[in-house]
């Protein structure tokens, strides 16, 4: 039964207020953290430069391994940025109600993944200056071109898919910013005019905003599982032990998936518990986001199996020197942590209900994602270590490769950009969709109100029913529905 | 080729010297400690009566002991002649270590009919100092070529001044045959040196499918390479001696391995992102219309105004 003393009008001002709140603080813990950030940014590009001016012998990589930790990286990041199409424009699709609050989260950490995974492979070029080349003298028959138009694609993609649900919020902040007394605010007023083109909520806005973001999430799904399966033939497409396999595509898209999803719902954590959104981000999206990630995480398994266990079946001869060197050589404590962290594990522990609370799913994506990022290394540099031509006559250090102090600075400086971004965004913007967590109030409440017509309906019934047993006047009239009209 | 390490005993001695001075009237010595080994060697390259470069490759003694290529080092060129030096030129080794100048035309000979050339390492902060001398004998290598004859015989003919200034034949010089090619010279046939007799000739027949371009010319070399009396020569002549490059109607028929792409996979690409922008395109339009969009406030105040 709908409570008579409940305000909607009240409600949707809550949800405005709690959502605009942290775009009008900006404390002292958060200038710490951004200062932070900027520190360790700044020290990763003195390191690029250190590294450009010097070339890619500052680095730990040779001529066998020249795909480490920034290409591991580059996956691992394209990999995060399917969180974004997942949890939004498929339960958008799917018309999950409960996406709601987390589908900005979500969308964000795709735009920053692609942002900075996108500039992996850059980083990774010794000369960054003939990229242009690849552009104009590029081979269409390459799947390094194909990688590079099928992450362009996306990303434009995902940015528009950001930005269309943001509208009317990015109008409401403006609105709600009427007194501009520091040049911040001036600024804030700039962007938020700029970037809300001229919102006003028309119906006919409305019309083409929506119609706009029903085309996006439909052309998006298959965009992201594009760019995944693309990356994935950067390294099945050349002949490799360990890459030479018919599974990459969807492997790298489960994979992909799976960490994703981990990582939406560390976002989801982390928001909740620094924005106080506890209201909105309850503990049963963390349970409904479990049970997707361990849906995930058995496809991903499933995958996994086939890629290691039909080769050591076989057993073929450089394939079975990788796999020797995997299963019980140098990297076998990698690999059967990780089969353990990133498989096991979190099947094991997302199946049980308790499992799947806040603190324990957000352990277990916490060992997802890094253990994501781990596999990735395991992926490239163990068959790079591994060549159908063996390694001889080149020095010793050549034949191993760890990242260096180099390689872990621009990373890290990666890592730091993704969070920078990630915090200058929810400084600036709402980190929840108002007006449709809005019409997710209106829904319920009208849903509510309709249950409620119907139980008072059936208790007329009911009463009448009776009358009508013990012979008495029937009384004929029955409040009708009311249409509910819905304001925002 | 000739290798000359001069004064690398003395200086060494020298070092010693002052090193033991130093000591003992407390003078640093640092500057001369630190210099490097130093060794210099020359090689002459003459061109078809074109140049004549003269070339120090020099090297440095590393911590290691090891002699690599000293780069950016001064070195000073001389023409010596009857124990007068006359400065030529300075250049700066490269990375490989070598720098190079052409010598003047007209190079004034001794007594001999020779020249000579010193290379020098002088007062340099980094580098020891040190000297290579090289002489070399007068000569001139021409390739004469009978462009109208099929037998595709080539003629090269090495003369030089003789004691009493005549022209004379050089016997027993070896010359090797080539053909040019895009980033080198490719040896004419298997057995491509062939010694001069006593007029100063070799008789070279060139094969007769050497390919050449789309009219069948090529150039011919013929190189005496490390001579000791004579050093580097080579002369080139173009002729109509190659077989004719025909050009394929379509040299790189299109497949993946090919640098042009099968079109079933240009069409499948363009499609398919073609098809996505398409739709993007769509967006951005709708995100214009929804920009120049008036308020409802906006379409009522206009049509107040209309009435």
């Amino acid at each position: 039964m709908i409570n008579e003393k409940y305000d909607l009008k009240k409600e949707i001002e809550i949800v405005r207020e709690d959502c605009l709140r942290p775009t009008r603080r900006w404390g002292r813990s958060t200038q710490i953290w951004i200062g932070c950030l900027l520190i360790m940014i700044g020290w990763g590009i003195y390191c690029y430069i250190h590294q450009l001016r010097q070339g890619l012998g500052v680095t730990a990589m040779r001529n066998y391994v020249s795909w480490g930790l920034y290409i591991s990286t580059f996956v691992f990041f394209i990999g995060i940025s399917h969180s974004g199409t997942l949890v939004s424009a498929i339960l958008r699709i799917t018309k999950q109600e409960w996406r709601r609050p987390i589908t900005r989260s979500a969308e964000l950490l795709t735009f920053v993944s692609l942002l900075f995974g996108g500039i992996m492979p850059i980083i990774d070029l010794g000369r960054p200056d003939r990229l242009v080349n690849l552009v104009i003298f590029g081979r269409v028959q390459s799947p390094l071109m194909w990688d590079i138009i099928s992450i362009c694609t996306y990303f434009v993609g995902s940015s528009v898919f950001l930005f269309l649900p943001m509208i009317p919020d990015i109008a409401l902040c403006r609105d709600r910013l009427t007194v501009c007394e520091t040049r911040f605010d001036k600024f804030r007023k700039w962007l938020y005019t700029k970037m809300a083109i001229g919102w006003k909520g028309t119906k006919t806005q409305w019309h083409l905003l929506e119609k706009s973001m029903t085309i996006m999430t439909i052309i998006i799904i298959p965009v992201a599982v594009s760019v995944h399966t693309v990356v994935s033939y950067i390294f099945a497409m050349t002949l490799r032990p360990g890459w030479d396999s018919t599974v990459f595509g969807p492997y790298f898209v489960a994979g992909a998936l799976y960490s994703g999803s981990a990582g939406v719902i560390l976002g989801m954590a982390a928001f909740r518990k620094l924005y106080h959104l506890e209201k909105y981000i309850t503990k049963r999206h963390f349970d409904l986001m479990g049970r997707i990630v361990l849906a995930l995480t058995l496809i991903y398994a499933y995958l996994n199996l086939n890629e290691y266990w039909i080769p050591a079946y076989k057993m073929a001869t450089s394939e079975g020197h990788l796999l020797e060197d995997l299963f019980y050589g140098s990297y076998s404590k990698l690999f059967w942590t990780l089969q353990f962290g990133t498989v096991l594990l979190p099947i094991l522990i997302l199946s049980i209900p308790k499992g799947r609370t806040v603190l324990m799913i957000s352990i277990t994506c916490i060992i997802i994602v890094i253990g994501a990022w781990v596999k990735r290394y395991v992926i490239v540099v163990p068959t790079l270590l591994h060549p159908f031509m063996p390694i001889q006559e080149v020095p010793k250090d050549w034949s191993t490769y760890f990242p260096n102090w180099v390689e872990f600075s621009i990373t890290g400086a990666c890592l730091a950009g993704i969070f920078l971004v990630i915090t200058l965004f929810s400084k600036l913007f709402p980190m929840m969709a108002i007006w449709e967590v809005e019409e997710g109030l209106l829904i319920e409440h009208d849903r509510q109100l309709a249950i409620d017509i119907r139980l008072k309906r059936e208790a007329s019934e009911r009463v009448i029913n009776i009358e009508k047993l013990n012979g008495e006047k029937v009384s004929t009239e029955v409040e009708p529905i009311k249409p509910t009209v819905i304001t925002s | 080729m000739k290798s000359i390490i001069i004064n690398r005993y003395f200086l060494k001695k020298l070092g010693f010297t002052i090193a033991v001075s130093s000591i003992l009237f407390n003078i640093s010595t640092a500057q001369i400690t630190e210099k490097r080994t130093t060794t210099i060697q020359l090689s002459f390259y003459k061109k078809a009566n074109i140049s004549k470069t003269i070339v120090g490759t020099v090297k440095a003694k590393n911590e290691e002991g090891k002699f690599l290529p000293a780069i950016n080092a001064k070195v000073n060129f001389y023409l010596v002649n009857n124990n007068a030096q006359t400065f030529l030129k300075a250049a700066y080794t490269n990375k490989a270590g070598k720098a190079n100048i052409i010598l003047p035309e007209n190079l004034p000979l001794d007594t001999g009919h020779c020249f000579t050339i010193a290379a020098k390492i002088e007062n340099d902060k980094v580098f020891e100092d040190a000297v290579e001398e090289l002489r070399y004998k007068e000569a001139n290598l021409e390739l004469k070529l009978a462009p109208y004859d099929t037998s595709r015989i080539a003629k090269a003919v090495l003369k030089t001044i003789g004691k009493n200034g005549e022209v004379i034949p050089v016997q027993d010089v070896e010359i090797k045959f080539y053909v040019k090619r895009l980033f080198g010279f490719m040896p004419a046939a298997e057995d491509y040196t062939l010694a001069t007799d006593e007029n100063g000739e070799a008789s070279f027949t060139y094969p007769k499918d050497i390919m050449g371009d789309t009219a069948g010319i090529l150039t011919v070399v013929a190189r005496i390479d490390d001579n000791e009396l004579f050093g580097n020569m080579e002369y080139q002549a173009v002729t109509a001696w190659g077989t004719v490059l025909l050009k394929e109607k379509e040299p790189f028929p299109r497949a993946l391995w090919e640098p042009y792409a099968p079109l079933p996979l240009i069409i499948t690409i363009a499609v398919l992102f073609g098809g996505v922008w398409f739709t993007y395109l769509i967006i951005f339009y709708s995100l214009y219309k929804i920009k120049k969009e008036k308020s409802d406030e906006q379409i009522e105040f206009e049509a107040i105004i209309k009435q």
